[in-house]
C-alpha cells in the first residue's frame, strides 16, 4: 500500500513537474539545505546548553522556551521541502535503506521528545534552576540522533534502486535493491 | 590521475567525509546565523549581540575549521572536475566574502558599534552571503552531473 502511495504520488502533476524542472529541484534541495544550517545551529546551542557547554549565563529553561517556536518553524519548513524532495523519488526513496533509516532516525527523535517532554522541555521553570542530569542526556541524545538524521540523509543520493529490474520482475528480492550503489551524484 | 589520492581508493571516505563537512556547516552558519538574526532584530532579543557573539564564536569557529578542512580534503578527491565548475568557484567567492563580512562587519555591529539599521543591513548581508555558499554547493553536483556520474 505504502508503494502504491509512493507510484501514485510522483506521477502526479506537481512532482512530474518538479522531477523534470532542471533549476527547481537543486534549488528546493538548496532551501532545504539552508533551513539545516538555521535549524542545526539552534539544535546544537539549546542542547549545549542544557551540557552546560554555552550560553551560560543565559538560563536553560529560557533558552528552551526562547527556541521553542522559531526551532518548530524551521522544523515545519525542513518536513514541506523534504517532503517535495520525497515525492520527486517517491518510488525509489521507498527501496532506499538510507531513507528508512532517516524516517527511524526521526521517529527516535519523536520519541526521544516524548520521553523527557514532561520532566525537561516542558518542565523549564525547574531548568532554570538547575539542569538535572536526564536533561544532559536527553540533550546529547538529541545531538547524536540529529547527527544521524543529517547523515542518512546524505545517504539517500548514494543508492539507487535499479526500479526497471524491479518492474520487470527481474529483481525478485526487493530488498536487495535497498543497498545498489547509484552513480554517485556527488554535491557540496 | 597521476597522483592516488587515500580518498579515492575508498567507497566510504568521500560520504563520510560529507556527512562531517554537512554537520560543520550547520553548525557554523546555524551558530553565526543567530547572531545576523539578532542583529535584524529577529530571534535571542533579550541578549545583547556582544554577549551572542561571545557565547557563539568558538563554536562557529570550531564549525568553520571544519568545515573548511573537510572541504578542502572533498576538494583533493577530483580538483580538475571542481576547479572547472561554474557553481564551485561562486562558493569559494561567496565563502570568502561571508567569512570576511563575518569576521569584520559583523564583529564589528555586534560589539555594539553599529547603529540598529547599520546592524540590519550587516545581518541581513551576512545571511545573503551564507546561503548563496548552502546554493553553489548543492549546484555543483546539478552542473557537469555526466562527467561526474561517468567517472564515479
Amino acid at each position: 500500500m505504502i508503494l502504491e502511495f509512493a507510484q501514485w504520488l510522483q506521477a502526479t502533476a506537481l512532482f512530474t513537474g518538479l522531477r523534470g524542472s532542471a533549476y527547481l529541484y537543486p534549488v528546493v534541495l538548496s532551501l532545504h539545505m539552508v533551513i539545516i544550517a538555521f535549524f542545526g545551529g539552534m539544535v546544537l546551542l539549546t542542547n549545549l546548553r542544557l551540557l552546560g557547554l554555552s550560553m551560560s549565563r543565559y538560563p536553560a529553561g529560557a533558552m528552551l522556551e526562547r527556541f521553542r517556536l522559531p526551532k518548530r518553524y524551521a522544523l515545519i519548513a525542513m518536513l514541506v521541502l523534504g517532503f517535495l524532495l520525497f515525492g520527486c523519488k517517491a518510488e525509489e526513496y521507498y527501496y532506499n535503506v538510507w531513507f528508512r533509516a532517516k524516517l527511524i532516525l526521526l521517529l527516535l527523535i519523536g520519541v526521544n521528545y516524548l520521553i523527557f517532554r514532561g520532566s525537561i522541555y516542558n518542565n523549564t521553570a525547574a531548568l532554570d534552576r538547575a539542569v538535572p542530569s536526564s536533561a544532559k542526556l536527553a540533550a546529547a541524545l538529541s545531538l547524536i540522533l540529529w547527527a544521524g538524521v543529517v547523515c542518512a540523509g546524505r545517504g539517500i543520493g548514494y543508492i539507487e534502486p535499479p526500479l526497471d529490474k524491479i518492474h520487470a520482475g527481474l529483481h525478485s528480492a526487493p530488498h536487495a535493491a535497498l543497498y545498489s550503489r547509484s552513480g554517485v551524484r556527488r554535491l557540496v | 590521475m597521476l597522483i592516488g589520492n587515500p580518498l579515492n581508493s575508498s567507497e566510504l571516505a568521500f560520504p563520510v567525509l560529507e556527512c562531517i563537512h554537512i554537520l560543520a556547516f550547520a553548525f557554523s552558519v546555524g551558530t553565526a546565523a543567530i547572531v545576523d538574526l539578532r542583529l535584524i532584530g529577529i530571534g535571542m532579543t533579550d541578549q545583547s549581540p556582544s554577549d551572542l557573539w561571545k557565547d557563539t564564536s568558538l563554536w562557529t569557529l570550531l564549525g568553520l575549521i571544519v568545515v573548511v578542512f573537510s572541504g578542502l580534503l572533498l576538494f583533493s578527491s577530483d580538483p580538475d572536475n571542481y576547479y572547472l565548475n561554474y557553481a564551485f568557484l561562486l562558493k569559494m567567492a561567496c565563502l570568502l566574502l561571508a567569512v570576511v563580512h563575518n569576521y569584520t562587519a559583523v564583529r564589528k555591529a555586534a560589539s555594539g558599534a553599529a547603529t540598529p539599521a547599520n546592524g540590519r543591513l550587516v545581518g541581513s548581508v551576512a545571511l545573503f552571503f551564507w546561503a548563496c555558499v548552502v546554493f553553489g554547493g548543492i549546484f555543483i553536483g546539478f552542473l557537469n552531473s555526466t562527467l561526474d556520474s561517468r567517472r564515479v
